[in-house]
């Protein structure tokens, strides 16, 4: 590994995220010889907690992890980047001559130019009593957490692909899983669907808004409300696993950027440049239409071309 | 040497990531698989007054999750 001595220089790009996207531009800005920083708490993205992903091109199977080793070790075989892992970026900040970014640990980044490439995080329910049993009963990732509710009665609210696999990965281990669903449709595929529905552990609920997490110490139920009738009722839950879709991560740039109604940044699909010059961005985070691992580290590629003109055009 | 112990489940990402760092920092530990060990887990629960994995204890303080830069400062790795 060879980065440069932390000495605070002043850097043409600062690359916020290490999913696809993020490793992906700091090749090609390593290549291009752009004096280049990458700031992410992990290597990986979102499909880190993927057993097992089958459409990373030229690969037929791989797991997260391993994915997330390989743009790791990718990114740190290139001379001359900077990369700052275990770290989280708090704000990023205009200035004359391009962006002061700053992380929580308290060190500073000026750059000419910012590519965001931060992904998307879990949509919260934002329900009375998620915060206070998150961890407790509430959790947002079944592939982790699945066997700790062995022998539970528990729940997943969504009823798209995440959380028909939700119900997969809790099968083996629940005693039994309600599936609440807010419409009057499943999203996820219906061939899943059709064998989950069968299932004897299986119960869906269907036109049921979740309203409320109950307990003590730990997650004891949840309330939640019929929306035909109106009624309220309750069920008996060791466990909630929320699964209804991501938010992007653009707070960061929120005050900066222009973002659409759904907090994507809207970018120039031709470019990846945001609406303020000098801030790219690429991946879950901008409003690209499809959100794929494949697609974020093209659309990060181009951002990265992109800003090589931009640099070379200021020089 | 401080004594770590690290409660996991086979398919926990954060509970890999957390191994990987302590083998790279040759720190021994000893893991304990909360999906075979029911007792473990319900140590593991009342420890750490929550359900997700891992839960690192080093000395008897507890983490919840992999956090390296308080791992670092507990073990005392470059410091």
């Amino acid at each position: 590994m060879r980065t440069l001595a932390f000495k605070n220089p002043m850097y043409d790009l600062v690359i916020i995220g290490g999913g696809p996207a993020g490793a992906a531009a700091a090749v090609y800005a390593a290549r291009k010889k752009i004096t280049t920083a990458l700031i992410t708490e992990t290597f990986g993205g979102q499909s880190i907690v993927s057993l097992d992903i089958q459409n990373w091109i030229g690969t037929p199977s791989i797991s997260g992890i391993a994915l997330a080793e390989q743009f790791e070790n990718h990114v740190r075989a290139q001379e001359d980047i900077h990369v700052e892992t275990g770290e989280w970026v708090s704000d990023v900040k205009k200035t004359d001559n391009g962006f002061t970014v700053k992380t929580k640990g308290d060190k500073i980044f000026e750059t000419k130019a910012v590519l965001l490439v931060t992904g998307s995080h879990h949509r919260k329910l934002n329900i009375p009593g998620e915060k206070e049993f998150d961890g407790k009963g509430v959790a947002y990732c079944a592939t982790c957490d699945a066997p700790l509710f062995k022998d539970k009665d528990v729940a997943v609210v969504g009823a798209g692909n995440a959380g028909l696999e939700a119900i997969v990965d809790l099968l083996p281990y629940a005693k039994s899983v309600t599936l609440i669903q807010r419409s009057d449709t499943i999203k996820g595929d219906p061939v899943t669907f059709e064998k989950l529905k069968n299932n004897e552990k299986v119960t869906v609920i269907m036109n049921a808004e979740t309203t409320a997490i109950l307990g003590d110490e730990f997650m004891t139920g949840a309330k939640y409300k019929d929306k035909e009738s109106g009624e309220e009722k309750k069920l008996k839950l060791g466990g909630l696993f929320v699964e209804i879709g991501a938010v992007p991560s653009s707070d960061l740039v929120k005050d900066l950027v222009q973002l659409n109604d759904r907090g994507e940044i809207v970018v120039d699909h031709k470019t990846q440049a945001s609406s303020l010059p000098g801030i790219w961005a690429a991946g879950d985070v901008s409003d690209v239409i499809y959100k794929q691992n494949n697609i974020s580290a093209g659309d990060a590629i181009k951002a990265v071309l992109n800003i090589n003109d931009y640099l070379r055009s200021r020089q | 040497m401080a004594q770590v112990k690290i409660y996991t489940t086979p398919t926990c990402v954060y509970c890999k990531m957390s191994k990987d760092f302590f083998h790279k920092n040759n720190i021994d530990f000893e893991e304990i698989n909360v999906v075979e060990d029911e007792k473990a887990r319900e140590d593991m629960i009342q420890k750490s007054h929550q359900m997700g994995v891992p839960v690192i204890d080093i000395d008897g303080e507890i983490f919840v999750g992999f956090n390296r830069p308080a791992l670092e400062k507990a073990l005392k790795i470059g410091a």
